[in-house]
């Protein structure tokens, strides 16, 4: 059967590889037994020496490139990587992943990018993995898992409380009853059997609950648990004298990872035949509705203008206006990395706007604020702060026909707006006429 | 039923007979009593909303001296309790809050004005039905219904999750109201299968059930659902006496299932609306006080001790009003 560690390095069995490999020393060197196994994966890529991870500080780093490029590269090759999904390299990758959430502990802590995905790279490895093994054992590993992860068979729902909250698991996905989440089939049986009408309960058990579900409830604990331990790793780091530089160097390495597949990004074509890149706002190009709100709102619906509407649409056509054609999830983060160009030039023109609203929002509604804050992404806080990101999802601008639901007042539509559906597309149609004109003003002064 | 003046403003002297007459520290909650040095009050003293915030009672009869002097046009207190209360320094926890306004429901079925009997006993339903999923699905106990003068507000001070944070707060407000539509298909092995939420007797599926069929039963012609348009309105008033007897699948086969879908969608929705949900994820908040005067409409916020027998029109009346020429 396929190692416990294999998918939960947290396990007893992950710490013993741990303890057994003991000094530090040696992750940084060549490791032909690791460089074997990976050369002998199935349908591993060996074409190119890059691909092969050489010691364990390289896999470590694979394994977060791995989830980067996965996620972000319209390129990506999974023969580049098939090595993390050979059984053969549990001890290498257990020990990989120890130095991952050490090295970010050390450096970023907990609320950190880095840790955030570091902590997602290991969901997402755990599902791939998963994946690929027989539905049997694929059942028995998650429950053996589960068992050791939940003390008692009784699973009160609040016990879930962070991952309900961070939406890794969904209130209403699961089965409450009296006060419990519902994960095996004799409980279920027990309590709703008798419930159940002309449909067989058993099969009704594997659809709502099953694998599915355990499996689930399963990966989200272990992603958990990998965040509380780069948490403790962080506080811990705080009280010893000097971090190992081995921690550090590839607490950068990872950094740099991240920064180029983040650079890849824009890859994508656009529809006007040259990319979209992001730049400073013009505010020359903004559509009719978006002019109105700026102008500030007299009437009704200030709050929807300000926070449903213009604050997405301000974040995305500053930060991310590709993100229709790209069609790639996004935090702030991933694009404003420090929050600098929220801060400077976000925020200040959304306030500005609201306070030119009549009577000015924000003035005594703090929750308007936290409201705010929750569209761009940042969850239900005053600020947005980075330990706070991803508690609720950055909102995409709304389209044009939401906002003749929405706010029809705003809607002013001129000829642009008949080629276009959302404000954002016409902002960056404007925006690219506009550049092509400065482009020929320039080009004739040339001559 | 005596012919009275009803829900018209108190006037600045029947506010000072109202608490210095027949207002008692004795009608306040257990729950704020016990509490009171640890929770924030707000008051109204000219009807214009709480403006004197940040006020903090060291024990009930300074509370009490301080109604009886002051006599304000409404009085507040918060549902989050602070170590240091005066500045809303250091919160500590707050009660998880559902606030159903008669007025408000989107679904009821008067064409009053403000409250009226019918939609004062409507939000009476929705809390019952709310109270249900809160202690049978989610197990929570230590919880409290205020009528509020124009509704009620639910009040959970379970000691497992007085500290839950917004989103979480948001979660639970959704579930218990029925606000997500519910799968219709799921995932086996090798196949889809494919359950309607109404033969699915337990979990969620099974709120959004009683929550739908409540909606359904309130419609009517000149009901607004998102995602539902007249033709398909008229269709499930017509077959809605389906509903009534249980007879789910009848139901869906008239409106058809593309429809259907359409109605689930925005019954989902509409559920959002029957509670102010912004009361409930806001951990700051402060809520009319138990036994204070709703001096706009001269009742009483009034705790109820039983719900089955609890009359508005009869409990949260004070004594002023039956003394108007
Ligand atoms: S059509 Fe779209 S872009 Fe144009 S004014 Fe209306 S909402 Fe704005
Ligand atoms: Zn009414």
């Amino acid at each position: 059967m396929v190692s416990v560690a294999f998918i939960n390095p947290l396990s007893d069995e992950g710490k013993m590889i741990v303890r057994e490999l003991g000094e530090f020393n040696g992750v940084l060197s060549e490791n032909d037994d690791l460089m074997n196994i990976v050369t002998k994966s199935r349908s591993q890529e060996i074409s190119n020496d890059s691909f092969i991870p050489r010691s364990y500080f390289d896999l470590a780093l694979k394994r977060i490139e791995w989830y980067a490029k996965k996620k972000n590269d319209r390129n990506f090759e999974h023969k580049q990587y098939d090595f993390l999904f050979n059984q053969d390299i549990i001890k290498f990758d257990v020990i990989a992943f120890y130095l991952l959430c050490q090295a970010i502990g050390v450096k970023y802590g907990p609320n950190s990018r880095e840790s955030r995905v570091l902590v997602e790279s290991q969901g997402k490895l755990i599902e791939n993995r998963l994946s690929k093994l027989s539905k049997t054992e694929r059942n028995l590993i998650v429950t053996n898992i589960l068992n050791s992860l939940l003390s008692s068979t009784h699973l009160k729902w609040t016990f879930f409380e962070d991952l309900i909250s961070s939406k890794k698991l969904k209130m209403h996905e699961l089965i409450l009853d009296k006060g419990e989440i519902i994960l095996e089939m004799d409980d279920f049986l027990e309590r709703f059997s008798y419930k159940i009408h002309g449909r067989k309960p058993e099969k009704m058990y594997e659809a709502l609950i099953g694998d599915r579900i355990k499996e689930q409830v399963m990966i989200k604990m272990v992603m958990q648990n990998t965040e509380n331990y780069i948490q403790q790793v962080g506080e811990r780091s705080h009280r010893e004298i000097e971090p190992n530089p081995i921690l550090l160097e590839l607490a950068d390495k990872i950094s740099e990872v991240l920064i180029s597949s983040v650079q890849t990004f824009g890859k994508g074509g656009s529809s006007y035949g040259i990319s979209i890149k992001a730049s400073a706002l013009n505010p020359k190009s903004f559509p009719p509705c978006v002019k109105k709100v700026m102008e500030g709102m007299k009437s009704g619906g200030r709050n929807d203008a300000i926070i449903m509407f213009l604050t997405p649409f301000i974040s995305y056509a500053r930060l991310y206006p590709s993100v229709f054609s790209e069609n790639i999830t996004k935090q702030i983060s991933d694009v404003d990395p420090t929050l600098s160009i929220i801060q400077n030039e976000i925020l200040p023109l959304i306030f500005g706007a609201a306070e030119r609203c009549n009577p000015p929002l924000f003035e005594d509604q703090p929750q308007d604020k936290v409201n705010l804050n929750a569209k761009l992404g940042f969850g239900m806080h005053q600020h947005p702060e980075l330990k706070n990101e991803g508690e609720t999802t950055w909102y995409t601008p709304m389209s044009c026909e939401k906002v003749k639901i929405h706010l029809p007042s705003l809607c002013k539509p001129d000829e642009t707006c008949k080629k276009i559906g959302n404000p954002l597309s016409y902002y960056n149609r404007k925006l690219w006429a506009f550049k092509k004109e400065m482009k020929n003003i320039s080009n004739n002064k040339d001559k | 039923m005596v012919n009275i003046e009803y829900l018209t403003p108190a006037s600045p002297e029947e506010r000072k007979k109202y608490y210095r007459e027949e207002w008692d520290i004795k009608q306040v909650p257990e729950y704020i009593v016990h509490s009171i040095q640890e929770r924030e009050f707000g008051f109204d003293h000219i009807g214009r909303g709480p403006n004197d915030r940040y006020k903090v009672f060291q024990t009930p009869d300074l509370l009490k001296r301080f109604l009886k002097v002051r006599t304000p046009f409404a009085a507040y207190c918060s549902v989050a309790f602070y170590d240091k209360p005066r500045r809303r320094d250091r919160w500590t926890k707050a009660e998880l809050v559902f606030d159903v306004d008669a007025k408000d429901i989107p679904i009821r079925t008067c064409e009053c004005e403000g409250v009226c009997e019918i939609c004062l006993n409507e939000a009476r339903e929705i809390v019952l039905n709310i109270i249900d999923t809160l202690k049978g699905d989610l197990s929570l106990e230590n919880i409290h219904i205020v009528y509020s003068g124009r509704g009620y507000h639910i009040r959970v001070l379970d000691h497992n999750i007085m500290s839950i944070n917004s989103d979480l707060r948001s979660q639970i407000v959704k579930y218990v109201v029925g606000a997500y539509v519910p799968e219709n298909e799921y995932s086996l092995d090798f196949e889809k299968v494919s359950y309607e939420h109404f033969v699915i007797p337990f979990g969620y599926p099974n709120v959004f059930t009683k929550r739908f069929k409540y909606a359904i039963l309130h419609l009517n012609e000149n009901s607004d659902l998102d995602e539902v348009n007249k033709k398909l309105l008229k269709d499930i008033l017509k077959h809605r006496q389906l509903i009534e007897l249980e007879n789910w699948g009848m139901f869906k086969n008239k409106i058809g299932p593309m429809r259907y879908r359409k109605v689930l969608k925005g019954i989902a929705s509409m559920n959002m609306s029957l509670i102010d949900a912004k009361v409930s994820i806001d951990l700051k908040r402060i809520l009319r006080l138990p036994s204070s005067l709703h001096s706009m409409v001269s009742m009483k916020c009034t705790e109820v001790k039983n719900i089955e027998t609890f009359d508005p029109f009869d409990d949260a009346v004070p004594k002023f009003v039956y003394e108007r020429k």
